[in-house]
């Protein structure tokens, strides 16, 4: 029954959205009048019958509905009821109704906060928005149904992923999505500029919000599931460079690259062309991204769906919405940009401009690493792969720089060159962090070149934002940019002493043995077992000790029953500077002792803390109402 | 089921313990588990990944060095079993692309630019 | 006509891009290592599943005709699959195959052979998958043609189906 109600608000949904685009076409046309109110809540009709169906859909999988195809394949009535509904999402086609739902609700979103603008310009981004609704529906009704039956109706589902089960990753994808499918806002907002030629700086003041609330979401689903991979995965790292994690990171950085370029825009009225380019750009990686991982191309832990056939469709989805927003940028962009091409050498805007080159070539760089391996098996049938070396090795001496950058960038000013008067000031800035990183080099027996680099260039970073906030004191701080830049600052000083100081220990221990390693003990002292409603689990009770402590750790392996599949659960203890990290290894002979995995993890509770300073600062972006003086 | 077997097994046999060393985990870092979805040796609990890191084992405890060893997986299974791509004609773009970006967008930076006298306000 | 320059380029861009992405779609040959083949088989030695003291070495050196090495495995569900083709090699084509055994038991192996025929000419034990790795395989059925000079001409990765036999028949002609 719900199924039946689910694909009839959904068709409802896809009809009114048609009816929309019709009714403004004529108006576009035949230059009648259009009555604003009922446009708007017209797409208001269609964004709550989206999110009925929505609603339908998880009440369908939490009353175990098998009559639908989706639930048998992904659910069971032995999962806990949060997993029950987070499984909503946890297949193809349930999370492309979250999808859409974010694609209407950014522009439900819109609708409403939009009170003072142009009515042109708000109307015609909703009528791109709408598009972009109705194509991604059609796509949904016709080829990712979620409301598909199956008959006859069978007892029990096929069971989710016991891997799927846990907290963070259920809320991952959901923060995802209203970060990069959030992007489609923008996209139309930019489009509905080009058109009725209101593409100007007053346009970057008001897109600005459309950026920073995406990218905050995104920065956060990205750090979550980093999160997730190292408290679940047991591998003790939290980015692997797999292609499923760069198809988020290329969205991120072009969006990046965006909310700098943008602000040029509004401050300096220059870089017009290229935040268009940008905009549209964010977008299509975002959907790239989506074609990449549901397609069936990448070969990686995190990959679903593989089906290519609606990989094909999402290909053409995205070629069709690529092309033809190309084509409006090509005919509508700013021709008068020729005149304004110059940046002043060391202004704020030219180290806008620098940040711009920097970020695309870090996107350049991941973007081939992950589509390379796939082109060259088109090409020539040779199958290789890129790992974490490339990108680490390539992009390792940039980041360096980009620290020293955003040190010194937001002290220039817009029109120009200020530097010879403050560069006094970096001078005092780079010798405390020489200092500071000299003085730790010392202490922590450390004198490795890119140590040096990474402490004493974020360091500088971080110094600088401290001597603003405290020093300077003007009177509008921008917080956004304090904290997602202290936050970054953090993050790479985190980073490089979790590289340096982080140890790693696999062994084989026979119970009531113990293994050694440098200054590691690590003694396997008893077992147990226990049997939960959907798994079965084993318990090892070890023991490490280093120098004087010794850290109980408790890690399990998990037989589950609905699919039978094995997992291994970690065991963490933080101990402020750094994490004790065990997990078990399962395999068929158990009879040469079980396998462990240690991992000594200096200093990631500092990592998690950097993203949450980076997202608290995209946060405040957002909310940040004024014109900030250009300071 | 299976687990009770671990416990008994874990009761009646002692051996010591033995543990993979630093350079051993370091290639299993480098090598891909073909059965399994993107995981390296080093993060895979399947039989192949098992297997071969015994061989891997065995191997160096045979003295054969790390291009050795890479060198035997290669002719097998192809490049792809690397994390590393190797070096040669058909991949050499993964690092010449990167570069004709940079320069060129060195060389419109440099176009941009414009470096008028210093002026203070 | 500037504009429409530009147009034409991006569409041909396009086109490309959807062309690259749709044949990515279409091959995902990732499983089929296919790097072993023209190169020599590599030498191992096993036991013979039915003598302990017996060794089977490969490569076969005075075999005058193509010969093929199927790795097997009783409790490999998609064996079961291609085994009916592996009987009309043996049997029809009178190619000789040699059989390893994967990971397995001998009883259930033979449990095997009995119920579905023996295609095997001669039979090897692979009881840590070792042997097989050796040869660049790295799960059960893969499948090996081999010449007369030792050098592999076809490697096929899961179970033989039509297309398969067809090009090992053609091979051997």
């Amino acid at each position: 029954m719900a199924s039946n109600l689910g694909l009839i608000c959904l068709s409802l949904a896809l009809l009114t959205s048609i009816f929309l685009i019709l009714s403004f076409t004529k108006h576009a046309i035949f230059k009648t009048d259009l009555n604003y109110k009922n446009f708007y809540f017209s797409f208001k009709i269609s964004f709550f019958l989206i999110l009925l169906a929505f609603i339908f859909l998880i009440i369908a999988f939490i009353f175990s509905d098998f009559s639908i195809l989706a639930v048998y394949e992904n659910s069971h009535t032995d999962k806990p009821l949060f997993y029950k509904i987070s499984g909503t999402w946890g297949n193809h086609e349930g999370s492309m109704l979250l999808f859409i739902l974010v694609i209407s609700l950014y522009g439900f979103l819109f609708i409403l906060f939009s009170k003072n603008l142009s009515p042109d310009l708000k109307s015609v981004t909703i009528f791109f928005q709408s598009i972009i609704q109705i194509i991604f529906l059609i796509f949904l009704i016709f080829t990712s149904n979620p409301f598909e039956k199956i008959l006859p109706v069978p007892n029990q589902g096929l069971g989710l992923n016991p891997i799927l089960q846990d907290p963070l990753l259920a809320l991952h994808p959901p923060f995802l999505y209203l970060g990069y499918v959030g992007f489609s806002l923008l996209f139309s907002l930019l489009l509905a500029a080009l058109v009725i030629n209101q593409y100007d700086s007053r346009w970057a003041s008001i897109a600005k919000r459309w950026i920073f609330l995406p990218w905050t979401f995104l920065t956060f689903g990205i750090g979550l599931g980093s999160f997730w991979a190292y408290y679940e995965l047991g591998w003790g790292g939290y980015w692997f460079w797999d292609p499923v994690e760069n198809a988020s990171l290329m969205p991120w950085i072009a969006s990046t690259a965006l909310l700098h370029s943008i602000l040029v825009m509004e401050k300096a009225k220059k870089l017009f062309n290229w935040t268009a380019i940008l905009a549209i750009l964010t977008f299509v990686l975002s959907l790239f991204g989506t074609f990449l991982v549901r397609s069936g191309i990448l070969n990686s832990v995190h990959a679903f769906a593989n089906d290519p056939s609606r990989g094909f469709f999402i290909l053409i989805i995205i070629s069709g919405l690529t092309f033809a927003a190309f084509v409006i940028f090509i005919l509508k962009s700013s021709k008068e940009e020729k005149n304004n091409q110059s940046y002043i050498f060391l202004s704020r805007e030219f180290s806008v401009l620098v940040n711009n080159y920097l970020l695309i070539f870090a996107l350049v760089v991941v973007i081939i690493g992950t589509t390379y391996p796939i082109i060259l098996s088109v090409l020539t049938s040779e199958s290789i792969s890129v790992g974490p070396n490339y990108y680490n090795s390539i992009l390792a001496p940039f980041v360096f720089i980009f620290l020293i950058l955003m040190a010194m960038g937001p002290y220039l000013k817009w029109g120009k060159n200020f530097f010879i008067s403050i560069k006094y000031r970096f001078l005092n800035f780079l010798l405390g962090s020489i200092f500071i990183t000299a003085l730790l080099s010392f202490v922590l027996h450390n004198y490795d070149i890119i140590f040096w680099l990474g402490i004493s260039c974020s360091l500088y970073l971080l110094i600088s934002i401290i001597y603003e906030a405290y020093y300077l004191r003007f009177s509008n701080l921008n917080f956004g940019r304090l904290f997602s830049h202290a936050g970054f600052g953090l993050l790479i000083f985190a980073i490089t002493l979790n590289h340096f100081f982080s140890k790693e220990f696999t062994a084989k221990i026979p119970i009531g043995e113990s293994a050694t390693y440098e200054n590691f003990k690590i003694t396997f002292v008893k077992s147990s077992s226990t049997k939960e409603k959907n798994y079965d689990e084993l318990f090892g009770y070890y023991e490490v000790t280093k120098g004087n402590r010794t850290i109980p750790l408790k890690p399990s392996i998990r037989k589950y029953h609905q699919p039978e599949q094995f997992t291994a659960e970690t065991s963490i203890k933080n101990k402020w500077f750094s994490d004790f990290y065990l997990a078990m290894d399962y395999s068929k002979d158990p009879s040469s002792g079980i396998g462990i995995r240690f991992y000594f993890n200096y200093l990631v509770a500092l990592i998690w803390a950097s993203f949450v300073l980076i997202i608290l600062g995209g946060f405040l972006a957002f909310i940040q109402r004024k014109n900030e003086k250009s300071i | 089921m299976k687990l009770f077997t671990y416990i008994f097994f874990l009761i009646f046999f002692t051996q010591s313990a033995i543990s993979s060393s630093d350079r051993e985990i370091e290639i299993y870092k480098n090598i891909r588990c073909l059965v399994c979805q993107g995981q390296s040796l080093n993060d895979s609990n399947s039989d192949f990944a098992n297997d071969l890191k015994k061989i891997i084992k065995d191997k160096i405890d045979q003295n054969e060095t790390d291009k050795q060893i890479y060198k035997y997986l290669v002719d097998r299974f192809g490049d792809w079993i690397l994390f590393d791509p190797p070096v040669k004609i058909t991949t050499i773009f993964l690092w010449i692309i990167p570069l004709l970006v940079l320069i060129s967008g060195f060389y419109v930076l440099y176009k941009k630019v414009s470096f008028i006298k210093n002026r203070d306000d | 006509m500037k504009n429409q320059f530009k147009i034409l380029i991006l569409a041909l861009v396009f086109f490309i891009f959807v062309l690259t992405f749709y044949f990515a779609l279409g091959t995902n040959n990732k499983n089929n290592t296919q790097v072993m083949v023209s190169k020599k088989l590599p030498r191992i030695e096993l036991t013979s599943l039915y003598e302990e003291e017996k060794k089977i070495s490969f490569p076969k050196i005075n075999f005058k005709n193509y010969y093929i090495i199927n790795i097997w495995a009783s409790w490999c569900v998609p064996c079961r699959d291609e085994h009916p083709f592996l009987m009309k090699l043996a049997n029809e084509n009178k190619v000789k195959i040699f059989g390893i055994n994967y990971k397995d038991s001998k009883m259930n192996a033979l449990t095997f052979l009995k119920e579905l025929g023996n295609p095997f000419y001669e039979i090897g034990i692979d009881s840590n998958g070792q042997n097989s790795i050796e040869l660049g395989a790295y799960g059960v059925p893969e499948t090996y043609l081999i010449d007369n000079n030792g050098i592999i001409v076809l490697k096929h990765v899961g179970p033989i189906n039509k297309d398969m036999y067809q090009k090992i028949l053609d091979k051997i002609k």
